[in-house]
């Protein structure tokens, strides 16, 4: 069975005769692609003030299959950056290609993606039943409601209205909407806030289905160990602009090793150079964690020290992130 | 669309405010009007009233307001993110409004009609079809200028009294007296269409009264393009 058909078959009705040729066309492994692309928001003065710039210069890649995450600090534009890619916002500079499309193209592109946004928009008044079988008619998609409520754990919630639905069950319902179908491409805005780790973990387990099923994600999220776990890819936004792209390997490794212990003796004699001391540790950042730890026990062992509370503890993600706090507003 | 639809009327009999604004308000105020007619006088002034008054409380400040309310829980900005295009979302939230409304006018002036039957049942139910878009297009209008559902119990205020003032206006005054003004008000012309269309008589303000009305839905078409807002302001 060709990938087209495969595709086509979970659209609802016959798959427009544009759609599938789309998708035959699309043997691109370019997902989605951004260049350049800017967003400024008027502000209620209008043009007086220029606006607020929420991104800019922003170039993205995502391939078939991929699963990308936008990491970033607080207003760094990440949920616009994604309703940028979502069709939700036209750029106001830039080119942005969706699925060999435009994102906004509700006939052609639209069935085709599935989008979990940051704010849920639910209707109080709707059961969970209701919402998600919404979704799905509006969707372009075909799926089963009780299909879609098991997998994501609503199953019992089923006959429940919005309203009385906590935070992280909305979450789940909003998550259903948007795997409803088994879309090609999935756009999830911090999709486990207000989750429990259970929750978050099944949610995970979920999106793992989908992406060995060949859908590509692209998420923002602020638990920077998801993304380290799920993501293949990272890009770093901070201040509107896409600072550091690339894997958790790519990223973390300009990173330094930090090592930790308690001194035996004067910290002057220690045979390699010191950063400082932090609650007693002393602290060593180095590049050569090998040659610098082989260093320090031949000299402990030459010496018969104890290296009390030894720690090796490599940059992680969360370093990468402090620093990205502390740049400036352009890179 | 019509999943939309079908979401919205579920909606509408779950929110008991809403539901007792769009169903029962209009309801009331037409059984009211009809309790209290003149019965030596012709019945087409006082459908014209209950017409614009229920259309104006029913359709245009209920749009209003579900829109409004629709917009800033995002929902609109989720239907948005699917695969139906602008249209078919405004007619699905708009339409259960409009044909709950135009029951309830069934309703209404099948009661007047049963003493009292219309000259011109074609020329009515065009009438009530041009009313709804009337209404409908000044809904949309008016949303955008709407922060929330409370909000908009304030910016309808200016059409809905302006539209029911100019049906009173006209059932208490008929064509005598600056007529002119009575026809351009919103309402006015309706009011004045739908007496023609009940009492019977010559038909040659019609394509006047045609016009006029058009002309308002035209121009809450038009306002509507211009200010109609899927999101909330940021």
């Amino acid at each position: 069975m060709s990938r087209a058909v495969v595709r086509a078959r979970h659209y609802a009705g016959s798959a427009p005769a544009e759609i599938v040729e789309r998708m035959r066309e699309a043997t691109d492994d370019t997902i989605i692609e951004a260049r350049d692309v800017g967003y400024t928001y008027r502000t209620k003065r209008g043009a007086a003030d220029g606006g607020y710039v929420a991104v800019r210069g922003l170039g993205l890649t995502v391939n078939r299959g991929e699963t990308y995450a936008l990491l970033g600090t607080n207003g760094a534009g990440k949920t616009t950056t994604l309703e940028v890619l979502e069709g939700h916002r036209a750029p106001t500079s830039g080119r942005v290609r969706v699925l060999g499309g435009d994102p906004a193209d509700r006939r052609g592109v639209r069935p085709r993606m599935g989008i979990m946004l940051q704010d849920s928009g639910l209707a109080a008044e709707l059961t969970v039943r209701d919402s998600v079988q919404l979704a799905g008619a509006i969707s372009g998609r075909h799926d089963d409601v009780g299909q879609v409520l098991e997998r994501v754990g609503m199953a019992g919630k089923r006959s429940t209205r919005v309203a009385q639905l906590s935070g992280g069950e909305r979450r789940r319902v909003d998550f259903a909407m948007a795997v409803w179908g088994t879309p090609e491409l999935v756009f999830l805005d911090e999709p486990t806030t207000g989750l429990d780790p259970e929750s978050r973990a099944a949610l995970w387990a979920v999106v793992g289905e989908l992406k060995a099923a060949g859908t590509t994600f692209l998420l923002t999220t602020h638990y920077l160990e998801e993304a380290e776990k799920s993501a293949d890819r990272i890009g770093l936004m901070h201040a509107g602009t896409l600072r550091r792209e690339g894997t958790v390997a790519e990223l973390t490794a300009e990173g330094t090793t930090t090592v930790r212990f308690v001194p035996p003796g004067a910290v002057d004699d220690i045979p390699v150079p010191v950063a400082g001391t932090e609650n007693g540790l002393v602290v060593i950042r180095t590049r050569a964690v090998q040659r610098d730890v082989t260093t320090l026990m031949d000299w402990a062992a030459a010496n018969g020290h104890e290296l009390a509370r030894f720690s090796v503890r490599e940059s992680g993600l969360d370093d990468i992130f402090r620093a990205l706090g502390t740049e400036g507003a352009t890179p | 669309m019509n999943a939309i639809a079908a979401a919205e009327l579920k909606m509408l009999a779950r929110n008991r405010v809403v539901a007792g604004g769009a169903l029962l308000f209009p309801l009331v105020f037409g059984g009211f009007l009809y309790m209290t007619r003149d019965t030596h006088r012709a019945n087409g002034n006082l459908a014209g009233v209950q017409m614009v008054v229920m259309v104006a409380m029913g359709t245009y400040v209920t749009a209003t307001t579900t829109l409004a309310s629709r917009r800033q829980t995002l929902y609109l900005k989720r239907l948005r993110g699917a695969a139906v295009s602008d249209r078919a979302i405004i007619v699905g939230l708009v339409a259960p409004l409009v044909a709950v409304n135009a029951a309830q006018l069934a309703f209404v002036l099948g009661v007047l009609a049963s003493s009292d039957a219309p000259a011109n049942p074609l020329l009515l139910i065009l009438a009530i079809v041009i009313a709804q878009a009337m209404f409908a297009g000044l809904a949309m209008a008016t949303a955008g200028f709407s922060t929330s559902p409370e909000h908009a119990q304030y910016t309808t205020m200016p059409i809905f009294l302006a539209a029911t003032a100019a049906a009173v206006w006209f059932q208490a005054t008929g064509t005598d007296g600056l007529i002119a003004v009575k026809r351009a008000l919103p309402g006015g012309a309706l009011a004045e269409l739908v007496a023609t269309a009940w009492n019977g008589g010559s038909l040659a303000s019609v394509p006047l009264l045609l016009a006029a009305c058009l002309a308002w839905a035209a121009a809450g078409v038009l306002a509507a393009r211009m200010f109609f807002r899927w999101e909330p302001r940021r």
